[in-house]
């Protein structure tokens, strides 16, 4: 299955994402550069919207890219229920479009953390965490707004409706403060729209997609990713 | 025709064609000093309705919008219907009238830079200047709406003094009036002639109302030759003048704002220990090629939600400079 890997000016982790995805049986990642504009998402059946720094983070992190035109290709997929994941730069892309709710704000400790961290994945079965609900998996995060932030409102519905499907936790999977390596509400690292095929997190899953890189932990969710290409 | 409005040297006509437009009528009436001296000049309607033609089309099409819609009849004009904003909007390039009865100055002396002034529009109380405090406090005009006035005032300011420059005409100040549209925009209302601006020639002779305040000779005659010269002048050699205004981007209070929080505590190293908060926000410095009008600040407020600030933890604001 085709899946478009953006790059924006300023992405830079979509090797990571196109190196990874190489592993999975039946994906065919291609590199599409923002420039293409919709024309590049014409036989896509998934998008990954990588980490990086588009457009040099400015104005707010994935502000610029957020208009760009082909993220109107982005939208028309994911209303067609196509799988979209959008990783770090691509998780604050995402939410800057509006396709996930709420913002990603600068980190509590107004610091670019860069480290590795533990997730409590969620019991809940969503199209991304097949085969891994209620793990406690290990992904690197690095960023510095990774700070989530969302109204009360906003933070009931996803509760109510099961749309958090990654918590950062410590090494023993409580889900607390001293494991929050960011500000975010609630501890919440990624989360999926009400549709349940677009999914945001700023840990990066590429990035602990086989053993020698310290874990292979992420690439279950690419894997599940690829699977929902299929459907 | 209904009549809507009768005042000093006009009167406002409902327009029997469309309730959104009205009639402006100019009559030949002259008053000064809020109407205790009072004269009627034959011919003094229409020209000050031709003047006020071409000058608002001259505006228009500068980008100002104002409510003239076409010439009706030879002393009338066919406007769009607006609530006037009952304050008068004076803006200043050159001491003269009640500025210099005010400061005790000589008439003549050239202001550093055009000055905006408000005042109260009410006969009875003789027109008294107002402070934008009191304007607000007493609700008859909102702070934005001041400011929008003041930089309306300075574009049309701006383009009349260019335009008359090229004859040789020195404009000494004016005095303009607001409307809001049904479509709630505010639009330049009332006229554009000598009645309303003091213009001179480049021995400070007076070629507006002035003369007939002092007694000083033919109204109409000297109305009809200031309109002469001014159309001898060409509109396409002025100049496009740019407007700048400010977007300031705050983080909606409630949230915190960890720069801010990093910013205090290196205030407070270098011994800053009154800073009780500091919050960090952004400002955009916007330059516009036309001058300030109601579209215009409905599409900043878009850009201000499409892209300038995030609205789920952002709130903004436009500054006119």
């Amino acid at each position: 299955m085709v899946i478009a890997v953006l790059r924006f000016p300023g992405t830079n982790n979509e090797n990571d994402i196109l190196r990874a995805l190489s592993l999975i049986d039946g994906a065919n990642p291609i590199l599409v550069p923002s420039r293409k504009g919709l024309a590049g998402l014409k036989d896509a059946d998934g998008i990954v919207i990588p980490g990086g720094f588009s457009y040099g983070d400015y104005l707010r992190a994935g502000a610029v890219a957020s208009v760009e035109s082909i993220t109107e290709g982005v939208r028309d997929l994911a209303e067609d229920g196509k799988p979209v994941i959008g990783i770090c730069n691509g998780f604050q892309i995402l939410s800057e479009m509006g396709l996930l709710p709420g913002a990603l704000l600068s980190n509590e400790s107004a610091r670019f953390v860069c480290k590795w961290i533990y997730l409590r994945v969620s019991d809940n079965a969503t199209m991304f965490t097949e085969r891994m609900e209620g793990s406690l998996i290990r992904l690197p995060i690095a960023h510095a707004e990774g700070n989530y932030y969302c109204s009360d409102d906003e933070f009931d519905s996803l509760k109510d409706e099961f749309r958090i499907p990654f918590r950062y936790c410590n090494e023993a999977g409580e889900v607390d403060d001293s494991a929050n390596p960011n500000g975010s509400i609630d501890n919440i690292a990624g989360i999926i729209n009400q549709k349940g095929n677009v999914l945001g997190l700023m840990p990066h899953p590429e990035r602990a997609s086989r053993a020698v890189l310290g874990s292979s932990d992420g690439l279950v969710i690419l894997e599940n990713f690829v699977r929902a290409t299929k459907c | 025709m209904d009549l809507i409005h009768e005042g000093k040297a006009k009167r406002v006509l409902q327009d029997p064609d469309s309730p959104e437009r009205v009639i402006i009528e100019f009559t030949d009436t002259v008053t000064a000093g809020d109407g205790d001296k009072k004269e009627d000049f034959t011919g003094k309607g229409t020209i000050a309705c031709e003047m006020s033609k071409y000058l608002f089309k001259y505006l228009e099409g500068k980008g100002i919008d104002t409510h003239f819609v076409k010439k009706a009849e030879e002393n009338q004009l066919l406007c769009k219907k607006a609530e006037i904003i009952p304050i008068e909007v004076v803006c200043r390039n050159i001491a003269a009238g009640s500025f210099c009865r005010r400061y005790g100055i000589e008439k003549g002396i050239e202001l550093t830079q055009p000055l905006i002034e408000f005042f109260v529009k009410d006969d009875k109380l003789h027109d008294p200047l107002i402070t934008t405090g009191a304007i607000i406090r007493l609700g008859l005009a909102e702070r934005e709406d001041l400011d929008f006035m003041r930089s309306v005032a300075l574009s049309v300011n701006y383009y009349l003094e260019e335009l008359f420059k090229q004859r040789n005409l020195i404009l000494v100040d004016f005095k303009l009036e607001f409307g809001r549209t049904e479509k709630g925009h505010i639009v330049l209302a009332d006229e554009i002639s000598p009645d309303i601006m003091r213009i001179w020639d480049s021995k400070a002779t007076s070629l507006d109302k002035d003369i007939f305040r002092e007694d000083k000779g033919d109204l109409v005659a000297t109305y009809t030759q200031v309109f002469e010269e001014m159309k001898k002048a060409k509109p396409d050699e002025v100049e496009p003048r740019t407007e700048s205004i400010q977007v300031v981007v705050e983080t909606k209070s409630g949230i915190k704002n960890p720069p801010g929080e990093v910013a205090k505590k290196a205030l407070s190293r270098l011994g800053f220990a009154d800073v009780e908060e500091v919050r960090m926000g952004k400002v955009f410095k916007i330059v516009l090629r036309k001058p300030i009008t109601s579209e215009i600040l409905a599409q900043l407020s878009i850009m201000n939600v499409k892209l300038l600030s995030n609205p789920i933890s952002e709130k903004h604001k436009v500054r006119l400079e």
